[in-house]
C-alpha cells in the first residue's frame, strides 16, 4: 500500500527525514512513533501529496506521490494534525463540500454522509456550526471527513491528541473498526493505544527508522528475557545473593527493604527465570508471599529505542 | 469538477460573515449619498453636460471605494487558510492549484460586483422615480458598469495574489492597498510631467482616465486587453506562490 524508498527531506538546510525506507501493506494498522520533531509529520505531509519529497521514491497504492499526485490524493484519507476545518460551516455543509471535492459520485454523496456520521457519532452535530463544536467533536468531523470517499489509506497524524479519556477510547474503537476495512497508519504518543490497535509499529527518531515490528517482538527485543518480582521472607542482602548465581538470572536487585523483600530478576535473554527461582526459594525454605512476572510495556521500548 | 464546489464555497463563505454583510451596507450608503449628492448638484446648477451616474464615477469617489473595497474583499481569501491551517486539509484533497487560485478568484470578484449592485439600483431608482422624465442611456450604462468590473478584475487578482503572500491578513490588505492606490496616483503623475510623450504614456496607463472614458461610454479595447492580462498574470503568480509555499510549509 505504502512504499518508502531512501526518502529524503530538507528544510532550509535541516533535515527533517534522512534516507528511510519502509513498507507498508494493505489492511495492516500501522502505529508511527517518534518524539516530538522526528519526522513523523513531516513523513506523513509527504506521503499525503502536501509537501513533496527532497530525495527518494515515495509511492501510495501504486502511484507516484509526486509525478501522480493526484491519482494519490483519490486514494488516501489524510487527518492532518489538529484538524484544521472551515469553522464558519455546519458540519453537514462541510462533509457534502469534502465529499464533492473529493468526487464522491452525486448519487452516493448523501449514503457516504450518514455512514461516515453515524460511525463518528456525529448525527446529533449535523446542524452544528463547526467553530462552536468541542475539540472532541472537532476531532469526529476530520476523521468522518478523512472516510467519506473511502479511501484504500487512511493516515491521522496524531488523532487522539487534547482528547479526553472517554474520547480516546472512542476514537480508539473507531480506529479499530476502520481497520477492517481500511489500511491506517497513525501517529501517536500515546503507546498503550498502539498496543491495543496496530498491528505494527514504525519508530522513528532523528529522520531515521529505528525500528519497525509488531508491538510484543518490540518488547521482547528490548527486555530478552522478562523480568520477575519475588517477595520472600529473607534478608535481602542474601537473596539478591543466592538469585543473582543462578545460572538464568543476569542480576538481581532489591526494590524494597523490610521483613519482606522486594527483589526484582533480571533474567538472561531469552530464558524465563521463573522456574529456577522457585526452585531456589524451595530449597532455601524461604517464605514466599509473591512471584510474579513483570511485564515490558512499549513505552519502556521506546524509550530504549529512542533514547541517545 | 472541482472548480464549482470551490467556487460555491468561496461565494457561500462571504455570505456567511457578517464582515460582508457591513461592506454591503457600507458601500451602499456611501454610493447612495454620493449619487444623491451629484444628482443634487447637477439639479441645482441645470447642468446637462454629464448623466448622473458618470458625474458619480469619474471622481475621487470611485477610487476611494476601490481602494477600500477590494483589499477588504481579498483579504482573508488565502491569509485565513494559511493561519487556520486548512490550506493543508485544501490541497491534499484530489484539487488542483490552479482550481482553488481560480475559485478564491471568481468567489471575490463576484462578490465585488455585488458591491456596485447598489449603483444599478440607484440609477434604476432615479429612473423610475422620475416617472420616466430622467432617461438611462442604456449603452453608457453598460460601458461604465463593464469598466467597474474590468478594474475588478484586474485588482481583485492583485487582492488574491497580496494574501497568498502572507498568513497575515492586514498585510494582505495593505499590500493590495498599496497597488491600487499606485494605479490611482499613476493619473496625477500624468498630470504633473511636463514632456508630452510621458504624458501621453501614463495617461495610457491611468485608471482616471479609463474610467473617464468608460463612463462616457467609449469601451477602449486597450485597458480591456491591460487589465484582464494583468489579471492574468497576478493569477498565473499566485498559483506559482501556492506551489512554491508547499516546499516551505
Amino acid at each position: 500500500m505504502i512504499d518508502v524508498a531512501n526518502l529524503s527531506k530538507s528544510y532550509a538546510g535541516f533535515r527533517a527525514v534522512q534516507n528511510i525506507s519502509f513498507h507498508v501493506n494493505r489492511g495492516e494498522i500501522v502505529g508511527f512513533l517518534g518524539p516530538n520533531g522526528a519526522g513523523k509529520s513531516t513523513t506523513m505531509k509527504i506521503l499525503a501529496g502536501y509537501l513533496p519529497p527532497t530525495d527518494g521514491k515515495v509511492s501510495v497504492a501504486g502511484h507516484n506521490v509526486v509525478t501522480e499526485s493526484l491519482e494519490v490524493r483519490k486514494r488516501i484519507g489524510y487527518m492532518p494534525e489538529n484538524v484544521p476545518l472551515y469553522t464558519d460551516m455546519r458540519v453537514d455543509e462541510f462533509l457534502r463540500f469534502r465529499a464533492r471535492l473529493k468526487q464522491v459520485p452525486k448519487g452516493r454523496i448523501r449514503e457516504r454522509m450518514e455512514t461516515v456520521k453515524k460511525q463518528c457519532g456525529l448525527k446529533d452535530m449535523e446542524r452544528k456550526i463547526i467553530g462552536t463544536l468541542s475539540k472532541g467533536y472537532r476531532q469526529r468531523v476530520g476523521l468522518a471527513d478523512a472516510m467519506i470517499h473511502e479511501p484504500d489509506l487512511l493516515i491521522l497524524d496524531e488523532p487522539t491528541i487534547g482528547l479526553d479519556p472517554h474520547q480516546i477510547r472512542q476514537v480508539r474503537e473507531l480506529i479499530r473498526d476502520m481497520g477492517k476495512r481500511h489500511t491506517i497508519l497513525l501517529s501517536t504518543h500515546i503507546l498503550s493505544e498502539v498496543e491495543m490497535t496496530c498491528n505494527r509499529v514504525l519508530i522513528i527518531n532523528h529522520g531515521k527508522i529505528e525500528a519497525s515490528d509488531t508491538p510484543a517482538n518490540l518488547v521482547k527485543l528490548v527486555r530478552g528475557g522478562g523480568v520477575v518480582q519475588i517477595e520472600v521472607r529473607a534478608a535481602a542482602a542474601d537473596v539478591v545473593a543466592k538469585v543473582g548465581k543462578l545460572d538464568e538470572v543476569d542480576r538481581a536487585e532489591v526494590i524494597e527493604e523490610g521483613e519482606w523483600p522486594r527483589i526484582k530478576v533480571y533474567g538472561k535473554p531469552g530464558v524465563d527465570t521463573r522456574d529456577a527461582v522457585y526452585a531456589l526459594i524451595k530449597r532455601e525454605g524461604w517464605n514466599l508471599r509473591e512471584l510474579t512476572r513483570v511485564k515490558a510495556t512499549l513505552e519502556e521500548a521506546f524509550v530504549e529505542i529512542t533514547q541517545d | 469538477m472541482a472548480f464549482w464546489t470551490l467556487y460555491k464555497r468561496e461565494v457561500n463563505s462571504y455570505f456567511f460573515s457578517t464582515i460582508a454583510y457591513l461592506v454591503l451596507f457600507a458601500s451602499a450608503v456611501t454610493v447612495g449619498c454620493y449619487f444623491s449628492l451629484t444628482f443634487n448638484a447637477m439639479l441645482e446648477k441645470d447642468f446637462r453636460q454629464y448623466t448622473v451616474l458618470q458625474g458619480s464615477v469619474i471622481g475621487f469617489f470611485f477610487w476611494l471605494m476601490l481602494i477600500i473595497q477590494v483589499p477588504l474583499v481579498t483579504m482573508r481569501s488565502f491569509s485565513e487558510e494559511f493561519k487556520m491551517g486548512t490550506i493543508e486539509m485544501l490541497l491534499t484533497a484530489p484539487v488542483r492549484e490552479w482550481e482553488v487560485v481560480l475559485a478564491k478568484y471568481f468567489g471575490a470578484l463576484t462578490f465585488f460586483c455585488v458591491l456596485w449592485l447598489p449603483l444599478l439600483a440607484d440609477v434604476l431608482a432615479v429612473h423610475f422615480a422620475s416617472g420616466g422624465k430622467i432617461v438611462i442611456l442604456w449603452p453608457a450604462t453598460a460601458v461604465t458598469f463593464a469598466g467597474i468590473a474590468l478594474f475588478g478584475i484586474f485588482y481583485v487578482a492583485i487582492g488574491i495574489f497580496t494574501s497568498a503572500l502572507t498568513k497575515n491578513q492586514i498585510i494582505a490588505s495593505i499590500l493590495s492597498f498599496s497597488f491600487i492606490f499606485l494605479g490611482f496616483s499613476l493619473g496625477f503623475v500624468s498630470y504633473l510631467s511636463q514632456a508630452e510623450s510621458i504624458k501621453n504614456a501614463l495617461g495610457y496607463f491611468s485608471g482616471i482616465e479609463q474610467m473617464d472614458s468608460f463612463a462616457r461610454g467609449l469601451l477602449d479595447s486597450r485597458p480591456v486587453v491591460f487589465y484582464t492580462s494583468g489579471a492574468a498574470f497576478f493569477l498565473f503568480l499566485t498559483q506559482r506562490l501556492l506551489q512554491a509555499r508547499r516546499n516551505k510549509a
